[in-house]
Parts: C-alpha cells; structure tokens; sequence
C-alpha cells in the first residue's frame, strides 16, 4: 500500500492517471461496504461502487482539499447515488436477490440457527429502515470502527453531535424492534382466531 | 439521567465494544446508570455482532481499477488536448487582434495624411 498522503495523490490525480487508481484501492472496500449495507445486496453494491468512482474521477479535476478527509467527500457522493438508486427502486419495486437467498428453505439449519439468522436479518433490515445519517454513523461505528472525532470529521458535525445521534439512533431502533415485535404478536394471534374458527 | 449523560455512557460503552477498554471508568458510569442502560448496551452490542465488514469480490475490485485507470488516462488526455485547443485559439485571437490593430494604426495615419494633404491643397493660394 502507498504512503502517500490524500491531499498529494488528489493533486497528482489530475495529471496522473496512476494516483486515482491508489486513491480507488485506498477506498474501494469501505465504499463497497457502505453501499452494501444500504442496498442489502452484492450486485447493487458492485454496480453502485463503480458509479460512485466514475463520479468522483469525473469530479476530481475540481475538487478543493478545504481540509475535510476525502472520504467525506467520497461517502456523499456514494449516499446521493444510494439515494438515486432507492428511488428508482421505489418505482420498479424490486426484491433483492440476497435476500431471496437468506429466507431460502435450503439454508435453513438446526432451529436455533434459523432463529438467530432471523434475528440477524431483522436487525439489518431495521438498520436500513433508518435515516440515512443513522445509517452512516452505525456504519462509520461498528464497520470501519471510526472513533466519535473521526465520525464527526467525516459527517460534517462536532463530536457532541455525533455522541447524540448515536443515543437517538440506539432508542429509535429499539423503539421498531418493539414495534416489529408487537405486530409479530399480533399476527399470531389473529392466525389462531382464525384457525380456531 | 440527562441526555447528555446517557450519550456520553453510550458513547463510552461503543468505544469498549470496538476494543478501547477503560472508557466506561473514564467517565465513572455508576451501576445504577448500567442497569438503567442494559437495553440499549445489549442492543449496540448486537448490532456490533451483525454488522460486519464484506468483501467485494477480488474480481470486481481488479477489473474497476482497471477500467477506472483507463478513464482516467482518457479524461486527463482530454483535458490537456482541450487546454492545449485553449491555448492555440488565444494565441490566434491575440495574433489577429495585434494584425488588425497594425492595420488599423496604418489605416488610421494614412487617412490622418490624407486628410491633411486635401486640407492644405484647398487652402493653398489659387493663380
């Protein structure tokens, strides 16, 4: 890996071709990531990452280092395309194949397993039922395992603000999940009444 | 509690998670503030468990730099082929404005003797 810092290989970007390629591999997993778990599948988060590096190639020549890490402005790029994306996606409806996979019968294991799998998959899906500024700041967390002051560089806020997003996003989660939970219960009970009739 | 408070245990608590331990006693979260808190500790502790890091496929990963490298030698040509057009065509536009401007000063001097020659062949004495 290169040593060269952000700010160098940006300036040597607009006139060598080499050094947005350093800047890509520098970037890439944790674009990847971020894409992935805000489209819950592989092959939107691939197609998603390469728009999010065309765009920044083609906005390089102008961009201005004001002193904010670069992978602020990479994860905005990547939160408009997501955003782009979940709209269009809005309109045609689609399901995402991954997901096919994780509820398909063939996977399924001892029960426990099956349960936890369940769980897991809640958790995620509540994750992305999120704000997306909630979803980046779990990402930031508990992926690239960012420290409040790293978090609050790239999002653009103080440290402060970054510590009661978290609180708020840790209650707004627990709040669906009780909800979710609620409905569950609900759902199961009126399928006995209706068995019992 | 304040809000402040519980964002500040909270916040202690996710830096022990991801392995800075001693945060939590930095601060001097009391017991009652733990049990108040368990819900949410257990709950950011899932999400720790679940949301792990994934790999893009090496394949993918390979063929993008691949193919972003390429645009990027395509747009920087682009661009040097566009400043070096820019360059030219100011270049032009000077040459022909300093041309225009020679003609226009020599046009200018040989109406100004025109002028004056016609000026003194009228007022010349006649006879």
């Amino acid at each position: 890996m290169c040593d060269e810092s952000d700010s160098a290989l940006i300036a040597r970007a607009k006139e060598d071709p080499e050094a947005f390629g350093l800047l890509y591999e520098r970037y890439v997993k944790s674009i990847y990531n971020y894409i992935y778990y805000r489209t819950s599948n592989h092959h939107d988060a691939e197609d998603l990452t390469a728009r999010t590096f065309y765009r920044a190639l083609k906005h390089i020549p102008r961009y201005v280092d004001r002193g904010a890490p670069f992978s602020a402005w990479l994860y905005r790029i990547a939160h408009n395309v997501v955003a782009n994306w979940h709209r269009d996606r809005n309109r045609r409806q689609m399901i995402a194949l991954d997901n096919l996979v994780l509820k398909s019968p063939h996977r399924e294991g001892p029960i426990a397993t099956v349960e936890k799998r369940e769980e897991h998959e809640q958790l995620l899906q509540a994750v992305r039922r999120l704000a997306p500024d909630r979803q980046q700041l779990l990402f930031l967390k508990f992926i690239e395992e960012m420290k409040n002051a790293e978090i609050a560089e790239v999002m653009g806020r103080t440290e402060g603000a970054i510590k009661s997003l978290y609180h708020r996003t840790l209650v707004a989660l627990r709040a669906d999940e009780e909800l979710i939970k609620a409905e569950m219960v609900d759902g199961r009970s009126s399928n006995r009444e209706a068995s019992d009739e | 509690m304040s809000e402040e408070r519980v964002a500040e245990v909270l916040a202690a608590h996710a830096e022990e998670l991801l392995g800075r331990p001693g945060a939590m006693q930095e601060i001097h979260v009391t017991k009652v503030e733990r049990e108040r808190l368990a819900p949410l500790f257990r709950l950011a502790e899932r999400i720790q468990q679940d949301m792990q890091p994934v790999q893009p496929s090496a394949d993918f990963v390979r063929s993008l730099g691949k193919e972003l490298v390429g645009g990027a030698k395509r747009q920087i040509a682009l661009t040097k082929r566009l400043r070096r057009a820019a360059l030219i065509g100011a270049a032009a536009i000077g040459s022909i404005l300093s041309i225009a401007s020679v003609i226009g000063a020599i046009v200018f001097v040989i109406a100004r003797l025109r002028a004056r020659s016609q000026a003194q062949t009228a007022h010349a004495p006649t006879g």
